[in-house]
């Protein structure tokens, strides 16, 4: 798909990494990742379609022998260039024993070619080949995934990059990174032992000396008073990702710590990374030390520039940024899970085989209680009432808004409208454990973790559309809906009820402009996604910016706007995979 | 494979087929499927050494299957004296239907049967009505009521906690108390509190599915079954340490 880098500077990659290390790493990585990136002017994708063959094959990943699913070879997949304009062809091969699937995401195209099996299509049967086939009509950066039963955890996955129509990247050289999230577990083994053991991968649970500790700190009443907060609801402050890196191997284009992905650049030149988070669980906060990143685009879409030096990149977001490193010496690549629980890094270096100094594991957050006292996260999370014992967790309500050190823009910014979202008593019924029983708008805040440190973290607050989006109407109408969750018996739905109990879609009417409003009554982040139709983030941005998937952070509400354009039966469902499986997963009808 | 799950299908009561919720042909597959699971669990499998220098063989397990709502649950506790010649004498065994009522609780409802495992013996069956799952401040409990077939209704209260220190060893407080609302006498047990039998135990995970650990309890018997006890020349209380290991696959 890509032109061959000019035979100079493929010379240079191989001595410096030998021949033998070279198969390794092409056995290893994709090839795409070539440490050159590509520089502005290359010609992309010019074929007229991309065969993209998938099996299951054995692999190096990180030093141990996997079992991930290939496509063409590589996991992840190749790096599929398309141009907007073009008619796009992707000829799909299944060689598994299983059926499989390719969902385009983010990508704007007819419902048959959305690639959900059971939604948009049967899916593509062992042996079969299914000829997508599609007018490109956006560019930026997105990825490709399968969507059959939990394929993505072995590796089903790809980036995907559409170059404008004029061919312009804003940069002098571009370099794609694609996150993702390895376990040498059987997928179905990792959800049954989410559902038969709770907390069966967080070993960074509290212990009896952290409550020493805080004791120690900040006497007992207070101690008392936030353990039992947290114990009266059954919830654990340290349950911040269901799979961890105790089982994960984190990894940056297929390539693990030690493997070190190597990204080059010369001083001077405007790079443009394109970041996509295709981890199957896993929220990563992105940095690199040393360098200031001037975000322009969120999940493909063009946004006014916002200079920061880290941000959290939800499951199956993407964000493009540039940085301009001056000085001649590596850069590290951070890539670190939210949990603390792990990292991914590579290395933006002006020869390979350079190294950075790699960041230390921050310290383990706290949910809540990050900010010592009665936080503002935890204002207004009440357990179930369906229950009747009152937790009573109603203590002062707080202003939310910017805290701590994560402000990332030097403007004000302006806050979310308000939404007075009241629950119906009863709650959701024992699949939701918890509500929230003031839900706020929590856009201006970096997320867990990330409230104290010293130096700017995007927030959903600063993204502003690059320009208006054709669709200007008001909305003609809400719809809400509640994303709640029993983690003991690992049960994630919207409104309390799976995927598998609902009694119909949620319907769009063809050609209105809805708001959809959605309340986290959950004790986790989500990473919500809608197939085939924008949504507008109203952050009190204008123009808005507008995403593909959108992370709700607990005890928060987000109002989008849609443009119902798409006639047909689209997928909208939590991109952690193992909460999708367990049914948060509806389907909306466009008609 | 097939058969026990299409047989619990049927025992479920209240599952209801997959309702489909999109728009699709008849032949394409359901985007997200039901899924049903299960689990074996041996909450205690240890061997006690009493203050009287017995040393006895004991269970507590259960294994379930099902849903996320809609579960099958067998239970058992149970206990073997060594070189005492006498057989297994069975706590309970029983088989419950389970329907998820609150974020956290089971209401469980089955029939059991306990007495000596002797061939021959004469074993009490009863009905069974379990409240299960965890209480508030993260107790986990099984409360049950019986009804045997003369209509003797008894009670047990079982809850554990715990202690987490460190990320793979526990410190585990337990405590089960028992009593009878009918007088039982052919079965040992008068009606009002019966007995009570606390435990601490630590346990070490070796991976999440084995973690042995060592203990200790304290038992005794309560009220008119305490009376008895003392009446016939028995000891109402008993010390002992325990060793064993929790473990589920």
């Amino acid at each position: 798909m890509e032109k061959p880098v000019e035979a100079g500077r493929r010379r240079f990659i191989k001595s410096a990494i030998g021949a033998a290390s070279a198969l390794a790493m092409a056995k290893m990585a994709p090839t795409w990742a070539s440490p050159l990136g590509r520089s502005y002017g290359d010609v992309v994708n010019a074929d007229p379609a991309v065969d993209l063959h998938i099996r299951r094959e054995d692999m190096d990943i990180g030093g141990k022998i996997g079992r991930p699913i290939t496509i063409n070879g590589s996991m992840p997949g190749p790096l599929i260039r398309l141009k907007e304009g073009q008619r796009a062809r992707l000829n799909v091969t299944n060689s598994l024993a299983d059926d499989t699937s390719i969902h385009w995401h983010g990508i704007i195209l007819p419902e048959n070619m959305d690639g959900v099996p059971g939604v948009s299509f049967p899916g593509i049967k062992p042996g079969e080949t299914f000829q997508y086939e599609y007018d490109v009509k956006q560019n930026g950066t997105y990825w490709y995934h399968s969507h059959s039963g939990l394929q993505e955890q072995l590796g089903h996955l790809g980036p995907l990059v559409i170059d404008p129509a004029d061919g312009d990247i804003g940069a002098d050289r571009e370099h794609v990174i694609i996150l993702s999230d390895w376990t040498f577990e059987d997928p179905d083994e990792v959800f049954r032992n989410l559902t038969v053991a709770e907390g069966y991968y967080n070993y960074q649970q509290r212990t009896l000396g952290d409550t020493f500790a805080d004791i120690r700190r900040q006497g007992l009443a207070k101690t008392w008073e936030q353990r039992s907060m947290w114990n009266k609801m059954r919830m654990s402050s340290r349950d911040l990702l269901d799979v961890t890196g105790s089982t994960y191997t984190y990894l940056m284009n297929g390539r693990d710590n030690a493997t070190n992905w190597t990204a080059l650049y010369k001083p001077g030149e405007k790079v443009r990374l394109r970041i996509i988070n295709g981890s199957a669980m896993s929220f990563f906060d992105f940095r690199i030390p040393g360098l200031e990143m001037t975000v322009v685009s969120a999940d493909g879409q063009p946004i006014k520039p916002v200079t920061v030096d880290e941000f959290r990149i939800g499951v199956a977001e993407t964000y493009d940024v540039i940085v301009t490193p001056k000085s001649d010496r590596p850069y590290t690549l951070f890539a670190e899970s939210m949990d603390r629980s792990g990292y991914v890094r590579g290395t933006l270096a002006t020869e390979v085989g350079q190294e950075a100094q790699v960041p230390d594991l921050r310290p383990v957050p706290e949910r809540g209680m990050a900010a010592m006292g009665m936080s503002h996260e935890m204002d207004g999370m009440d357990m179930s009432s369906s229950e009747g014992d009152e937790s009573g967790m109603g203590g002062q309500h707080e202003m939310h808004g910017d805290h701590g050190g994560g402000m990332a823009a030097s403007q004000q910014r302006p806050s979310a409208p308000d939404l007075g979202i009241e629950h119906a008593p009863g709650g959701h019924g024992p699949a939701a454990a918890m509500i929230a029983r003031n839900p706020v708008s929590r856009l201006n805040e970096p997320g867990v973790g990330l409230e104290d440190v010293d130096h700017r973290v995007l927030v959903y607050g600063d993204l502003i559309g690059a320009h208006p989006w054709p669709d200007e109407r008001e909305p003609e109408r809400d719809i809400e809906l509640h994303l709640t969750g029993n983690m003991e018996k690992y049960m994630w739905s919207f409104d309390g009820v799976k995927f598998t109990e609902v009694d119909g879609p949620v319907e769009f009417k063809h050609g209105e402009r809805l708001r959809l409003i959605m309340v986290n009554d959950t004790m986790m982040d989500h990473p919500i996604h809608l197939h085939g139709m924008w949504m507008e983030l109203e952050n009190g941005q204008s123009p808005r910016p507008r995403k593909h998937t959108i992370s709700l952070k607990p005890s928060e509400v987000v109002s989008l706007q849609i443009s119902a354009d798409a006639p047909g039966s689209w997928a909208f469902h939590c991109h952690l995979l193992y909460h999708m499986k367990a049914g948060m997963f509806r389907v909306v009808n466009v008609s | 494979m097939r058969k026990p799950e299409i047989v619990v299908s049927l025992v479920l009561a209240g599952v209801c087929g997959p309702v489909w919720a999109g728009h699709a042909e008849d032949d394409w597959p359901e985007p997200v499927k039901s899924y049903r699971t299960g689990q074996i669990l041996f909450d205690r499998l240890e061997v006690t050494r009493t203050d009287n220098d017995e040393d006895v063989l004991v269970w507590d397990m259960l294994a379930w299957y099902g849903s996320d709502r809609n579960r099958l649950y067998f239970k058992s506790e149970g206990e073997n004296q060594k070189d005492d010649g006498e057989p297994t004498e069975l706590e309970s065994a029983e088989v419950l239907a389970s329907r998820l009522i609150a974020p956290f609780w089971e209401l469980q409802g089955g029939v059991g049967t306990r007495g000596s495992l002797a061939s021959g013996a004469e074993r009490e069956n009863y009905l069974v009505f379990s409240l299960f799952g965890v209480a508030p401040y993260r107790f986990e409990m099984d409360n049950s009521v019986t009804v045997n077939e003369d209509g003797d209704i008894a009670a047990t209260i079982e809850a554990e906690y715990d202690l987490r220190l460190s990320q793979v060893s526990y410190l585990q407080p337990r405590m089960e108390i028992s009593a009878a609302m009918t007088d039982a006498q052919d079965y040992n047990r008068p009606s009002g509190l019966n007995d009570i039998r606390v435990g601490l135990r630590y346990r070490y995970e070796l991976s999440r599915e084995f973690a042995p650990y060592i203990g200790a309890y304290w038992s005794r018997s309560l009220g008119d079954k305490a009376d008895q006890i003392r009446a016939g020349g028995g000891d109402d209380s008993e010390t002992g340490l325990v060793i064993g290991a929790r473990l589920w696959f």
